[in-house]
C-alpha cells in the first residue's frame, strides 16, 4: 500500500508539467499552429470566468447569510442526539453541514478542531476525512452549470448531496475502522 | 431543488437571526444604556479643560461578569485609551488599539457601534477622581445595540457577493491557460486519442454522449485532474467538459442526465493525493487519513453514480429530461 501512495505521490508532481510542457509538444509534433490554438482556445476564458459571475453571487451570498446567522450552531445542537446513534461525536457535525456549502469555511472548521483536540484526535481525523473525500457541491454546482447558463438543475444537486451524505457517514465509519473506537 | 434550497439557506437565515437578536433584547445581552463600572488611569493628572488626553481602562473580572451575566471571559489587564471632550461637553473614551482583545459580548459591541474604525468607544458617565487626580472610577456607557444578527447576515450578504466576483475573476488566468493548452489538446488529436482509451468506462455513465465526441475526453481529463489533486486544471475540463454536453443539449436552459452525471461524479470528488490545504492544517497527520480518504471517496463514487442513474428514472426528472431518450432502460409505464 505504500508503495502505491509513493509512486501516486511522485507521479502528482509531474502530471502538471507534463501536461504544460507535453501538450504544446505533441502538438508540434502533430503539425498544429500551437500559439495560435492557445490563444484561440484561452479567448473563451475571460468570458467564462464573467458568465460565471451571477450563479457565484447567488450561491455564495445565502451561504454567507446562513452562515452569518448561527442558525448552523443551532442546527448542530438539534441533531446531535441523533449523531450518538452513528458514532459522530457532535464535533464533527459543523464540518459535515459545512463541507458542502463552503471550502474556506471547512478549511476553518478542521483548523479549529485540530487546535483544540490535537491533530491525531479521532474528532480531527474524520473532519479531515471528510474534508478530504468530498467536495464543495454548491460552489461545483454554481460553477460548472454557470459555465454554460443552465439554471434549471434537475435531479444534480440531490445526487450531489446523497454523495456528500455517504461520504460523511463512510468518512466516520472509515475512521472508527481505522482507529478504532 | 436547487430553488428550495437557495431560497430556504436565506429565510432560515433570517428566520435565525430575528429570533436571535429577540432573544438579545429580552434577555438585555448588552446591557443597553446602563454603564459598565470602570476605572480610568491617568498618565498626567486629569485635566477637565484638555480636548483629549491619554488613559488606560481598567475592567475588573467580576464586576464586568456580573454586569453582562456572563460565567466567562475576562478584559485584560488595562487598555491604552484617550479620554476626549466632545462638543457637548460630555466625556468620550476611545481605545487606542483596534486589535485589543476584548471579550464577549464587547468585541460585539464594538463592531455594533463602531463598524466603520472597529475601535471600542463609550460615554463616561457620573466620574469620580480620585484626590490625586490621576484615577476615576465611574460608567462607561456604550451606544445601544439592537438587532446585531440582522445586520451580519445583511452585511454577510454584501461581503460574499464581492467575494464571489474575486473568485470568478482570480479564475481567469488558469481558465486561459488550461483552455488554451486543451485546444491544443484537441487540435493535435489528443482528446480524440483519449476519448477511444476511456470510453469503455465512461461509456455507459454517459449514455447520451455519442461516440467519438470530445465531451468524453474532457470529462477524462477533469476526473484525471481530480485525481491528482489538481484543482486548478480540473476547473477548466470540467468547465469545456459541460460546455461540450450543451452542445448537445436541445435545451439550453436545462440540465441534461449527463450533467447531472458529471456534477455527481465531480462532488464525490475521488483524490489520490490528499488536498494541498489539508496538508497545509495537519501535516504528517495526513499519511494516517490517506486510507481513510480514499475509501470513503470510492464509497461515495460507487453510491453518487448509483444514485443519479436511480433518480433520473423517477418521473419528475424523467417528464424533464431535455434529451427524452437520456433513460438507458427502456420506457416502461409512462404511457398508462
Amino acid at each position: 500500500m505504500d508503495v502505491f501512495r509513493e509512486f501516486i505521490s511522485v507521479a502528482s508532481v509531474f502530471v502538471l508539467p507534463a501536461m504544460i510542457v507535453g501538450i504544446p509538444l505533441y502538438g508540434l509534433f502533430k503539425k498544429v499552429p500551437v500559439y495560435e490554438s492557445f490563444v484561440e482556445g484561452g479567448k473563451e476564458g475571460f468570458g467564462l470566468a464573467v458568465r460565471i459571475i451571477p450563479y457565484l453571487v447567488a450561491i455564495l451570498f445565502a451561504i454567507g447569510m446562513f452562515r452569518a446567522s448561527g442558525a448552523m450552531e443551532a442546527l448542530a445542537s438539534f441533531l446531535s442526539p441523533v449523531l450518538a446513534l452513528i458514532g459522530m461525536p457532535a464535533e464533527v457535525l459543523p464540518m459535515a453541514i459545512v463541507r458542502p456549502l463552503t471550502g474556506s469555511g471547512s478549511v476553518a472548521i478542521v483548523a479549529d478542531l485540530a487546535a483544540r483536540f490535537g491533530e491525531s484526535s479521532m474528532i480531527t481525523r474524520m473532519a479531515s476525512t471528510m474534508f478530504g473525500s468530498t467536495e464543495t457541491t454548491f460552489y461545483v454546482i454554481a460553477v460548472y452549470f454557470g459555465a454554460v447558463n443552465v439554471s434549471k438543475t434537475r435531479h444534480a444537486l440531490p445526487a450531489g448531496l446523497i454523495a456528500d451524505v455517504s461520504a460523511m457517514l463512510l468518512a466516520v465509519w472509515m475512521c472508527l475502522l481505522f482507529f478504532g473506537g | 431543488m436547487l430553488n428550495y434550497i437557495w431560497a430556504g439557506l436565506i429565510i432560515v437565515s433570517l428566520v435565525f437571526a430575528l429570533a436571535s437578536d429577540v432573544t438579545d433584547l429580552v434577555q438585555d445581552t448588552y446591557r443597553n444604556d446602563a454603564p459598565l463600572p470602570v476605572r480610568v488611569e491617568f498618565d498626567r493628572p486629569f485635566d477637565a479643560e484638555a480636548p483629549r488626553q491619554p488613559a488606560r481602562l481598567v475592567i475588573d473580572s467580576t464586576a464586568f461578569q456580573t454586569f453582562y451575566g456572563v460565567g466567562e471571559g475576562a478584559p485584560e489587564a488595562a487598555y491604552d485609551a484617550r479620554v476626549r471632550r466632545t462638543e457637548s461637553g460630555a466625556l468620550e473614551l476611545v481605545l487606542a488599539d483596534a486589535d485589543a482583545p476584548l471579550p464577549a459580548p464587547l468585541d460585539v459591541i464594538r463592531d455594533a457601534t463602531n463598524p466603520d474604525e472597529g475601535i471600542l468607544q463609550g460615554e463616561l458617565v457620573g466620574l469620580q477622581l480620585a484626590p490625586d487626580r490621576a484615577a476615576a472610577e465611574g460608567g462607561l456607557r456604550f451606544l445601544p445595540v439592537r438587532f446585531v444578527k440582522v445586520g451580519a447576515i445583511t452585511a454577510a450578504a454584501i461581503e460574499f457577493a464581492e467575494v464571489a466576483v474575486t473568485i470568478a475573476i482570480g479564475l481567469i488566468g488558469v481558465l486561459v491557460l488550461f483552455l488554451g493548452l486543451s485546444r491544443i489538446a484537441e487540435d493535435a488529436g489528443i482528446i480524440h486519442a483519449l476519448v477511444k482509451v476511456v470510453r469503455p468506462v465512461l461509456g455507459p455513465l454517459f449514455p447520451e454522449i455519442p461516440k467519438d465526441h470530445p465531451a468524453m475526453g474532457m470529462i477524462a481529463l477533469n476526473m484525471a485532474a481530480n485525481m491528482f489533486g489538481l484543482g486548478n486544471a480540473a476547473t477548466p475540463f470540467g468547465i469545456k467538459a459541460m460546455e461540450e454536453m450543451q452542445e448537445l443539449n436541445p435545451e439550453p436552459d436545462t440540465a441534461t442526465n449527463s450533467m447531472a452525471m458529471f456534477l455527481a461524479i465531480n462532488t464525490a470528488s475521488v483524490q489520490l493525493i490528499p488536498p494541498v490545504t489539508l496538508i497545509a492544517i495537519i501535516g504528517l497527520e495526513t499519511n494516517n487519513v490517506y486510507f481513510p480518504i480514499l475509501f470513503t471517496t470510492a464509497g461515495s463514487l460507487a453510491i453518487a453514480i448509483v444514485a443519479t442513474k436511480l433518480l433520473q428514472r423517477l418521473p419528475r426528472y424523467r417528464a424533464t429530461d431535455p434529451v427524452r431518450l437520456g433513460d438507458d432502460a427502456a420506457p416502461t409505464t409512462d404511457a398508462a
